[in-house]
Protein backbone atom coordinates (compact mmCIF):
# COMPACT_ATOMS: atom_id res chain seq x y z
CA UNK A 1 0.00 0.00 0.00
CA UNK A 2 1.18 3.50 -1.07
CA UNK A 3 2.19 5.73 1.99
CA UNK A 4 -0.68 8.53 0.66
CA UNK A 5 -3.31 5.15 0.66
CA UNK A 6 -2.01 4.04 4.58
CA UNK A 7 -2.51 8.25 5.50
CA UNK A 8 -5.91 7.77 4.06
CA UNK A 9 -6.68 4.32 6.14
CA UNK A 10 -5.57 5.95 9.04
CA UNK A 11 -7.47 9.58 8.64
CA UNK A 12 -10.60 6.87 7.92
CA UNK A 13 -9.90 5.02 11.05
CA UNK A 14 -9.60 8.55 13.29
CA UNK A 15 -13.01 9.53 12.02
CA UNK A 16 -14.42 6.42 12.52
CA UNK A 17 -12.95 6.69 16.30
CA UNK A 18 -14.59 10.08 17.07
CA UNK A 19 -17.94 8.98 15.56
CA UNK A 20 -17.85 5.92 17.42
CA UNK A 21 -16.96 7.95 20.67
CA UNK A 22 -19.83 10.66 19.60
CA UNK A 23 -22.41 7.80 19.66
CA UNK A 24 -20.58 6.36 22.76
CA UNK A 25 -21.08 9.82 24.50
CA UNK A 26 -25.08 10.36 23.32
CA UNK A 27 -25.49 6.59 24.46
CA UNK A 28 -24.13 7.58 28.11
CA UNK A 29 -26.30 10.43 28.37
CA UNK A 30 -29.52 8.35 27.04
CA UNK A 31 -29.14 5.81 29.54
CA UNK A 32 -28.09 8.40 32.45
CA UNK A 33 -31.40 10.13 31.21
CA UNK A 34 -33.35 6.70 31.44
CA UNK A 35 -32.08 6.02 35.18
CA UNK A 36 -32.93 9.80 36.43
CA UNK A 37 -36.50 8.74 34.92
CA UNK A 38 -36.71 5.04 36.40
CA UNK A 39 -35.51 7.01 40.04
CA UNK A 40 -37.87 9.52 39.98
CA UNK A 41 -40.72 6.71 38.68
CA UNK A 42 -39.73 5.06 42.50
CA UNK A 43 -39.86 8.03 44.17
CA UNK A 44 -42.69 8.68 42.73
CA UNK A 45 -44.70 4.79 43.37
CA UNK A 46 -43.07 4.53 46.59
CA UNK A 47 -44.63 8.48 47.15
CA UNK A 48 -48.31 7.31 46.36
CA UNK A 49 -48.12 3.93 48.18
CA UNK A 50 -47.13 5.90 51.61
CA UNK A 51 -49.98 8.13 50.79
CA UNK A 52 -52.65 5.69 49.90
CA UNK A 53 -53.68 3.95 53.18
CA UNK A 54 -53.86 7.08 55.14
CA UNK A 55 -56.38 9.10 52.62
CA UNK A 56 -58.80 6.24 53.23
CA UNK A 57 -58.51 6.70 57.46
CA UNK A 58 -59.93 3.11 58.02
CA UNK A 59 -61.19 2.34 61.42
CA UNK A 60 -57.82 0.50 63.34
CA UNK A 61 -58.13 -2.82 65.23
CA UNK A 62 -58.06 -0.43 68.00
CA UNK A 63 -61.27 1.56 67.11
CA UNK A 64 -62.85 -1.65 66.02
CA UNK A 65 -62.46 -2.96 69.75
CA UNK A 66 -64.07 0.55 71.41
CA UNK A 67 -66.45 0.57 68.55
CA UNK A 68 -69.61 2.46 69.53
CA UNK A 69 -73.20 0.28 68.95
CA UNK A 70 -76.11 1.99 67.46
CA UNK A 71 -79.25 1.72 69.53
CA UNK A 72 -81.25 -1.56 67.82
CA UNK A 73 -78.51 -3.50 67.11
CA UNK A 74 -76.83 -7.00 68.51
CA UNK A 75 -73.57 -7.35 69.16
CA UNK A 76 -73.01 -9.78 65.70
CA UNK A 77 -73.32 -6.65 63.50
CA UNK A 78 -76.96 -6.50 63.04
CA UNK A 79 -79.26 -3.57 62.83
CA UNK A 80 -82.78 -5.01 64.40
CA UNK A 81 -85.98 -4.00 62.83
CA UNK A 82 -89.59 -5.28 64.06
CA UNK A 83 -91.13 -6.57 67.05
CA UNK A 84 -88.48 -9.37 69.00
CA UNK A 85 -91.74 -11.39 69.35
CA UNK A 86 -92.13 -11.97 65.39
CA UNK A 87 -91.95 -15.38 64.84
CA UNK A 88 -89.71 -15.18 61.65
CA UNK A 89 -86.19 -13.96 61.87
CA UNK A 90 -85.11 -12.62 58.25
CA UNK A 91 -81.09 -11.89 58.26
CA UNK A 92 -80.25 -9.60 55.44
CA UNK A 93 -76.74 -9.37 54.76
CA UNK A 94 -75.67 -6.15 52.45
CA UNK A 95 -73.34 -3.90 50.76
CA UNK A 96 -75.33 -0.42 49.69
CA UNK A 97 -72.97 -0.64 46.66
CA UNK A 98 -73.94 -4.13 45.49
CA UNK A 99 -76.03 -4.05 42.28
CA UNK A 100 -77.89 -7.12 43.45
CA UNK A 101 -78.60 -6.05 46.51
CA UNK A 102 -80.12 -2.90 44.92
CA UNK A 103 -82.37 -5.74 42.79
CA UNK A 104 -83.43 -7.72 45.76
CA UNK A 105 -84.64 -4.58 47.61
CA UNK A 106 -86.40 -3.23 44.23
CA UNK A 107 -88.17 -7.03 43.98
CA UNK A 108 -88.90 -7.06 47.82
CA UNK A 109 -88.84 -3.78 49.70
CA UNK A 110 -92.64 -3.63 50.32
CA UNK A 111 -93.14 -6.93 51.40
CA UNK A 112 -90.26 -6.80 53.45
CA UNK A 113 -91.85 -3.32 54.86
CA UNK A 114 -95.33 -4.71 54.81
CA UNK A 115 -94.48 -8.34 56.91
CA UNK A 116 -92.71 -5.87 59.33
CA UNK A 117 -95.28 -3.74 59.69
CA UNK A 118 -97.90 -6.80 60.69
CA UNK A 119 -95.35 -8.28 63.19
CA UNK A 120 -94.92 -11.35 61.00
CA UNK A 121 -91.27 -11.01 60.47
CA UNK A 122 -88.18 -9.53 62.71
CA UNK A 123 -85.23 -8.25 60.39
CA UNK A 124 -81.79 -8.38 61.20
CA UNK A 125 -80.18 -6.04 58.74
CA UNK A 126 -76.04 -6.54 58.39
CA UNK A 127 -74.61 -3.49 56.29
CA UNK A 128 -71.04 -4.46 55.08
CA UNK A 129 -68.61 -2.45 53.96
CA UNK A 130 -66.28 -4.63 51.56
CA UNK A 131 -66.95 -3.19 48.45
CA UNK A 132 -65.62 -0.27 49.57
CA UNK A 133 -62.79 -0.72 46.78
CA UNK A 134 -65.55 -0.11 44.45
CA UNK A 135 -66.30 3.41 45.06
CA UNK A 136 -63.14 5.04 43.88
CA UNK A 137 -61.35 5.68 47.49
CA UNK A 138 -64.78 7.75 48.55
CA UNK A 139 -65.75 4.59 50.71
CA UNK A 140 -69.05 4.79 49.88
CA UNK A 141 -70.54 1.12 51.47
CA UNK A 142 -68.86 2.64 55.11
CA UNK A 143 -70.57 5.94 54.66
CA UNK A 144 -73.71 4.50 53.69
CA UNK A 145 -73.41 1.69 56.38
CA UNK A 146 -72.68 4.48 59.37
CA UNK A 147 -75.84 6.41 58.05
CA UNK A 148 -78.05 3.72 58.33
CA UNK A 149 -76.78 2.84 61.82
CA UNK A 150 -76.90 6.71 62.98
CA UNK A 151 -80.55 6.33 61.70
CA UNK A 152 -80.69 3.17 63.50
CA UNK A 153 -79.64 4.81 67.01
CA UNK A 154 -81.51 8.10 66.81
CA UNK A 155 -84.60 7.80 64.24
CA UNK A 156 -85.30 4.26 63.61
CA UNK A 157 -88.66 4.64 62.62
CA UNK A 158 -87.59 5.81 59.41
CA UNK A 159 -85.16 3.16 58.74
CA UNK A 160 -86.51 0.99 56.02
CA UNK A 161 -87.72 3.93 53.80
CA UNK A 162 -83.89 5.30 53.75
CA UNK A 163 -82.77 2.21 53.50
CA UNK A 164 -85.27 1.51 50.25
CA UNK A 165 -84.36 5.36 49.23
CA UNK A 166 -80.46 4.57 49.23
CA UNK A 167 -81.03 1.38 47.20
CA UNK A 168 -83.26 3.84 44.78
CA UNK A 169 -80.73 5.79 44.13
CA UNK A 170 -78.00 3.40 44.42
CA UNK A 171 -74.63 5.01 42.42
CA UNK A 172 -72.87 2.71 39.73
CA UNK A 173 -70.01 0.21 40.50
CA UNK A 174 -67.24 1.66 39.89
CA UNK A 175 -68.29 5.37 40.63
CA UNK A 176 -67.60 7.71 43.19
CA UNK A 177 -70.86 6.78 44.80
CA UNK A 178 -72.99 9.33 46.59
CA UNK A 179 -71.86 11.73 48.09
CA UNK A 180 -72.23 13.10 52.13
CA UNK A 181 -74.84 15.87 51.61
CA UNK A 182 -77.11 13.37 49.04
CA UNK A 183 -77.08 10.92 51.39
CA UNK A 184 -78.32 13.16 54.05
CA UNK A 185 -80.90 14.45 51.63
CA UNK A 186 -82.39 11.23 51.26
CA UNK A 187 -82.75 10.19 54.73
CA UNK A 188 -84.46 13.14 55.06
CA UNK A 189 -86.64 12.91 52.17
CA UNK A 190 -87.06 9.47 53.92
CA UNK A 191 -88.90 11.09 57.18
CA UNK A 192 -85.50 11.20 59.04
CA UNK A 193 -84.75 14.50 61.17
CA UNK A 194 -82.15 17.03 59.79
CA UNK A 195 -80.09 16.97 63.17
CA UNK A 196 -79.81 13.19 62.53
CA UNK A 197 -79.05 13.35 59.08
CA UNK A 198 -76.40 16.01 59.15
CA UNK A 199 -74.45 13.41 62.19
CA UNK A 200 -73.78 11.31 59.11
CA UNK A 201 -70.49 12.77 59.04
CA UNK A 202 -69.05 12.50 62.47
CA UNK A 203 -68.47 8.65 61.42
CA UNK A 204 -69.46 7.77 64.53
CA UNK A 205 -70.77 3.94 63.77
CA UNK A 206 -67.82 3.09 61.22
CA UNK A 207 -65.99 1.26 63.44
CA UNK A 208 -68.96 -0.84 64.03
CA UNK A 209 -69.65 -1.29 60.54
CA UNK A 210 -65.79 -2.43 60.30
CA UNK A 211 -66.51 -4.75 62.82
CA UNK A 212 -70.11 -5.85 61.47
CA UNK A 213 -68.29 -6.74 58.04
CA UNK A 214 -65.48 -8.32 59.78
CA UNK A 215 -67.82 -10.68 61.67
CA UNK A 216 -70.10 -11.31 58.59
CA UNK A 217 -66.87 -12.49 56.60
CA UNK A 218 -66.04 -15.17 59.73
CA UNK A 219 -69.39 -16.61 60.28
CA UNK A 220 -68.80 -17.85 56.08
CA UNK A 221 -70.88 -15.19 54.40
CA UNK A 222 -69.31 -15.27 51.19
CA UNK A 223 -71.48 -12.60 49.08
CA UNK A 224 -73.44 -10.16 49.43
CA UNK A 225 -77.06 -10.17 48.97
CA UNK A 226 -77.18 -13.36 51.20
CA UNK A 227 -80.80 -13.40 53.06
CA UNK A 228 -81.65 -16.09 55.63
CA UNK A 229 -84.89 -17.18 56.87
CA UNK A 230 -85.38 -18.48 60.15
CA UNK A 231 -81.41 -19.55 59.45
CA UNK A 232 -82.09 -20.93 56.11
CA UNK A 233 -80.44 -19.25 53.01
CA UNK A 234 -83.06 -18.16 50.73
CA UNK A 235 -82.19 -18.68 46.82
CA UNK A 236 -85.00 -17.27 44.77
CA UNK A 237 -83.55 -13.56 45.51
CA UNK A 238 -85.08 -11.59 42.82
CA UNK A 239 -88.46 -13.22 41.35
CA UNK A 240 -91.54 -10.69 42.41
CA UNK A 241 -93.78 -12.45 45.21
CA UNK A 242 -90.63 -15.08 46.50
CA UNK A 243 -89.71 -13.62 49.24
CA UNK A 244 -92.91 -13.14 50.65
CA UNK A 245 -94.10 -16.83 49.56
CA UNK A 246 -91.07 -18.04 51.49
CA UNK A 247 -91.54 -16.25 54.77
CA UNK A 248 -95.44 -17.13 54.61
CA UNK A 249 -94.18 -21.10 54.06
CA UNK A 250 -92.40 -21.07 57.26
CA UNK A 251 -93.82 -22.86 60.07
CA UNK A 252 -96.30 -24.61 57.92
CA UNK B 1 -17.18 -2.26 38.68
CA UNK B 2 -17.09 -2.57 34.95
CA UNK B 3 -16.22 -5.95 34.88
CA UNK B 4 -19.27 -6.77 36.34
CA UNK B 5 -21.55 -4.68 34.21
CA UNK B 6 -19.84 -6.17 31.18
CA UNK B 7 -20.49 -9.42 32.27
CA UNK B 8 -24.07 -8.82 33.04
CA UNK B 9 -24.37 -7.05 29.80
CA UNK B 10 -22.94 -10.07 28.13
CA UNK B 11 -25.62 -12.38 30.10
CA UNK B 12 -28.19 -10.14 28.87
CA UNK B 13 -27.87 -10.86 25.74
CA UNK B 14 -27.33 -13.88 25.73
CA UNK B 15 -29.95 -16.50 24.21
CA UNK B 16 -29.92 -18.77 27.41
CA UNK B 17 -31.08 -15.49 29.38
CA UNK B 18 -33.40 -14.21 26.82
CA UNK B 19 -35.53 -17.40 26.01
CA UNK B 20 -35.58 -17.91 29.97
CA UNK B 21 -36.91 -14.96 30.26
CA UNK B 22 -39.36 -15.62 27.59
CA UNK B 23 -40.10 -18.97 28.97
CA UNK B 24 -40.66 -17.74 32.49
CA UNK B 25 -42.91 -15.38 31.33
CA UNK B 26 -45.13 -17.21 29.08
CA UNK B 27 -45.84 -20.02 31.83
CA UNK B 28 -47.06 -17.15 34.14
CA UNK B 29 -49.32 -15.94 31.28
CA UNK B 30 -50.71 -19.59 30.72
CA UNK B 31 -51.35 -20.21 34.50
CA UNK B 32 -53.27 -17.05 34.58
CA UNK B 33 -55.21 -17.72 31.91
CA UNK B 34 -55.93 -21.12 33.54
CA UNK B 35 -56.91 -19.92 36.82
CA UNK B 36 -59.02 -17.10 34.61
CA UNK B 37 -60.22 -19.88 32.44
CA UNK B 38 -61.35 -21.98 35.45
CA UNK B 39 -63.22 -19.28 37.42
CA UNK B 40 -65.19 -18.61 34.01
CA UNK B 41 -66.32 -22.09 33.36
CA UNK B 42 -67.30 -21.98 36.97
CA UNK B 43 -69.24 -18.70 36.59
CA UNK B 44 -71.19 -20.13 33.47
CA UNK B 45 -72.03 -23.88 35.56
CA UNK B 46 -73.26 -21.56 38.20
CA UNK B 47 -75.18 -18.61 37.49
CA UNK B 48 -76.44 -17.80 40.36
CA UNK B 49 -72.67 -17.19 41.98
CA UNK B 50 -72.30 -14.27 39.55
CA UNK B 51 -75.88 -12.99 40.75
CA UNK B 52 -74.39 -12.02 44.07
CA UNK B 53 -71.33 -9.71 44.93
CA UNK B 54 -68.88 -12.18 45.87
CA UNK B 55 -65.87 -11.58 48.82
CA UNK B 56 -63.66 -13.06 47.71
CA UNK B 57 -63.37 -13.94 44.17
CA UNK B 58 -61.24 -12.40 42.08
CA UNK B 59 -64.07 -10.92 40.03
CA UNK B 60 -65.89 -9.53 42.36
CA UNK B 61 -69.73 -8.59 42.04
CA UNK B 62 -69.08 -10.38 38.24
CA UNK B 63 -67.96 -7.13 36.92
CA UNK B 64 -65.13 -7.98 34.97
CA UNK B 65 -66.37 -11.52 34.49
CA UNK B 66 -69.40 -10.96 32.98
CA UNK B 67 -68.30 -8.32 30.72
CA UNK B 68 -68.75 -8.18 27.44
CA UNK B 69 -65.01 -7.37 26.94
CA UNK B 70 -64.20 -10.76 28.78
CA UNK B 71 -65.83 -12.51 26.10
CA UNK B 72 -64.74 -10.10 22.33
CA UNK B 73 -64.66 -12.95 20.96
CA UNK B 74 -67.75 -14.72 21.90
CA UNK B 75 -65.76 -16.84 24.66
CA UNK B 76 -63.48 -16.23 27.62
CA UNK B 77 -60.46 -14.22 26.04
CA UNK B 78 -58.49 -16.71 28.80
CA UNK B 79 -59.04 -19.52 26.21
CA UNK B 80 -56.98 -17.32 23.93
CA UNK B 81 -54.15 -17.34 26.22
CA UNK B 82 -54.57 -21.05 26.70
CA UNK B 83 -53.76 -21.63 23.21
CA UNK B 84 -51.35 -19.32 22.19
CA UNK B 85 -49.03 -19.24 25.50
CA UNK B 86 -48.01 -23.22 24.58
CA UNK B 87 -46.56 -21.86 21.38
CA UNK B 88 -44.59 -19.19 22.87
CA UNK B 89 -43.68 -21.72 25.31
CA UNK B 90 -42.55 -24.48 22.93
CA UNK B 91 -40.48 -21.72 21.09
CA UNK B 92 -38.51 -20.44 23.93
CA UNK B 93 -37.67 -24.12 24.97
CA UNK B 94 -36.93 -24.86 21.69
CA UNK B 95 -34.42 -22.19 21.63
CA UNK B 96 -32.84 -22.92 24.95
CA UNK B 97 -32.23 -26.22 22.94
CA UNK B 98 -30.39 -24.31 19.85
CA UNK B 99 -33.05 -24.64 17.66
CA UNK B 100 -33.25 -21.56 15.30
CA UNK B 101 -36.41 -20.85 13.82
CA UNK B 102 -36.98 -19.46 10.02
CA UNK B 103 -36.99 -15.94 9.74
CA UNK B 104 -40.66 -16.21 8.25
CA UNK B 105 -41.55 -18.09 11.18
CA UNK B 106 -40.45 -15.65 13.33
CA UNK B 107 -41.64 -12.65 11.74
CA UNK B 108 -45.31 -14.36 12.10
CA UNK B 109 -44.53 -15.26 15.79
CA UNK B 110 -43.75 -11.39 16.17
CA UNK B 111 -47.23 -9.90 14.53
CA UNK B 112 -49.32 -12.34 16.34
CA UNK B 113 -48.14 -11.60 19.61
CA UNK B 114 -48.05 -7.83 18.86
CA UNK B 115 -51.73 -8.93 18.26
CA UNK B 116 -51.95 -10.20 21.59
CA UNK B 117 -49.89 -7.16 23.10
CA UNK B 118 -52.35 -4.65 21.99
CA UNK B 119 -55.36 -6.58 23.33
CA UNK B 120 -53.99 -7.22 26.42
CA UNK B 121 -53.92 -3.54 26.88
CA UNK B 122 -56.77 -2.69 25.91
CA UNK B 123 -58.47 -5.59 28.28
CA UNK B 124 -56.78 -3.12 30.87
CA UNK B 125 -57.53 -0.15 30.01
CA UNK B 126 -61.17 -1.47 30.17
CA UNK B 127 -60.61 -2.99 33.15
CA UNK B 128 -59.03 0.29 34.63
CA UNK B 129 -61.50 3.21 33.51
CA UNK B 130 -64.70 1.74 32.02
CA UNK B 131 -65.07 -1.65 33.94
CA UNK B 132 -63.63 0.40 37.30
CA UNK B 133 -62.56 -3.41 38.66
CA UNK B 134 -59.18 -4.58 39.09
CA UNK B 135 -58.29 -8.24 38.45
CA UNK B 136 -55.06 -9.12 39.52
CA UNK B 137 -54.44 -12.49 37.41
CA UNK B 138 -55.45 -9.76 34.34
CA UNK B 139 -52.80 -7.73 35.59
CA UNK B 140 -50.35 -10.71 35.42
CA UNK B 141 -51.18 -11.31 32.03
CA UNK B 142 -50.60 -8.06 30.69
CA UNK B 143 -47.13 -8.13 32.66
CA UNK B 144 -46.03 -11.60 31.53
CA UNK B 145 -47.24 -10.35 27.92
CA UNK B 146 -45.28 -7.10 27.93
CA UNK B 147 -42.22 -9.19 29.08
CA UNK B 148 -42.93 -11.91 25.68
CA UNK B 149 -43.11 -9.30 23.82
CA UNK B 150 -39.78 -7.61 24.73
CA UNK B 151 -37.69 -10.64 24.82
CA UNK B 152 -38.84 -11.76 21.51
CA UNK B 153 -38.83 -8.40 19.80
CA UNK B 154 -35.30 -8.44 20.86
CA UNK B 155 -34.19 -11.27 19.48
CA UNK B 156 -36.03 -10.46 16.19
CA UNK B 157 -33.87 -7.65 15.80
CA UNK B 158 -30.58 -9.24 16.46
CA UNK B 159 -31.35 -11.58 13.83
CA UNK B 160 -32.59 -9.74 11.82
CA UNK B 161 -36.14 -11.20 11.17
CA UNK B 162 -38.14 -8.60 10.61
CA UNK B 163 -37.47 -7.36 7.29
CA UNK B 164 -36.66 -4.15 8.33
CA UNK B 165 -35.04 -1.55 5.84
CA UNK B 166 -31.16 -1.18 6.00
CA UNK B 167 -31.14 1.91 8.07
CA UNK B 168 -34.08 1.49 10.35
CA UNK B 169 -32.50 -2.31 11.00
CA UNK B 170 -28.79 -1.15 12.44
CA UNK B 171 -30.55 1.58 14.15
CA UNK B 172 -32.65 -1.08 15.58
CA UNK B 173 -29.73 -3.96 16.45
CA UNK B 174 -27.98 -0.57 17.82
CA UNK B 175 -30.76 0.72 20.60
CA UNK B 176 -30.92 -2.71 21.57
CA UNK B 177 -27.17 -3.69 21.87
CA UNK B 178 -26.86 -0.28 24.01
CA UNK B 179 -29.68 -2.24 26.39
CA UNK B 180 -31.77 0.99 25.61
CA UNK B 181 -34.25 -1.59 25.04
CA UNK B 182 -34.09 -2.93 28.32
CA UNK B 183 -34.29 0.60 30.15
CA UNK B 184 -37.47 1.09 27.96
CA UNK B 185 -39.20 -1.79 29.64
CA UNK B 186 -38.01 -0.76 32.90
CA UNK B 187 -39.47 2.59 32.71
CA UNK B 188 -42.56 1.18 30.88
CA UNK B 189 -43.23 -1.46 33.80
CA UNK B 190 -42.62 1.48 36.49
CA UNK B 191 -44.89 3.70 34.71
CA UNK B 192 -47.45 0.93 34.88
CA UNK B 193 -47.08 0.22 38.53
CA UNK B 194 -47.45 4.08 39.19
CA UNK B 195 -50.71 3.82 37.33
CA UNK B 196 -51.58 0.81 39.35
CA UNK B 197 -50.96 2.55 42.41
CA UNK B 198 -52.55 5.81 41.58
CA UNK B 199 -55.87 4.64 41.11
CA UNK B 200 -56.06 1.65 43.23
CA UNK B 201 -53.56 2.39 46.13
CA UNK B 202 -56.38 2.55 48.40
CA UNK B 203 -57.83 -0.71 47.56
CA UNK B 204 -54.19 -2.44 47.95
CA UNK B 205 -52.93 -0.81 51.14
CA UNK B 206 -55.86 -0.80 52.98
Amino acid sequence: MGKQARVRAREIRHAQAIAARRTANRTRWVLAAGGFVIAGLLVAIVAVVATSGSKNDAPTANDRAAAVMPANASTGGAILIGRPEAAVKVEIYLDYMCPFCGRFEQANSADIDSLVKAGQIRVELHPLAFLDRMSNGTRYSTRTANAIATVADRAPTSLLAFNTALFGAQPAEGSTGLTDDQIAALAVQAGVPAQVASAFTDRTFEPWVAAATDAALKAGITGTPTVKINGVVLRDLYAAGAFKRAVEAVGD
Amino acid sequence: MAEMLATLNRIRHANGWIFATMLVSSVLSLIASFVLAVDALRLAADPSAELSCNINAVLSCGAVGSSWQSHLLGFPNAFLGLMAEPVVITIAVASLGGVRFPRWFMFAAQIVYAVGLVFAYWLLFQSMFVIGALCPWCLLVTVSTTLVFSTLTHVNIRDGNLYLPRRIQSAAVRFVQSNLDLMAIVIWMLALTLAIVAKYGDTLVA
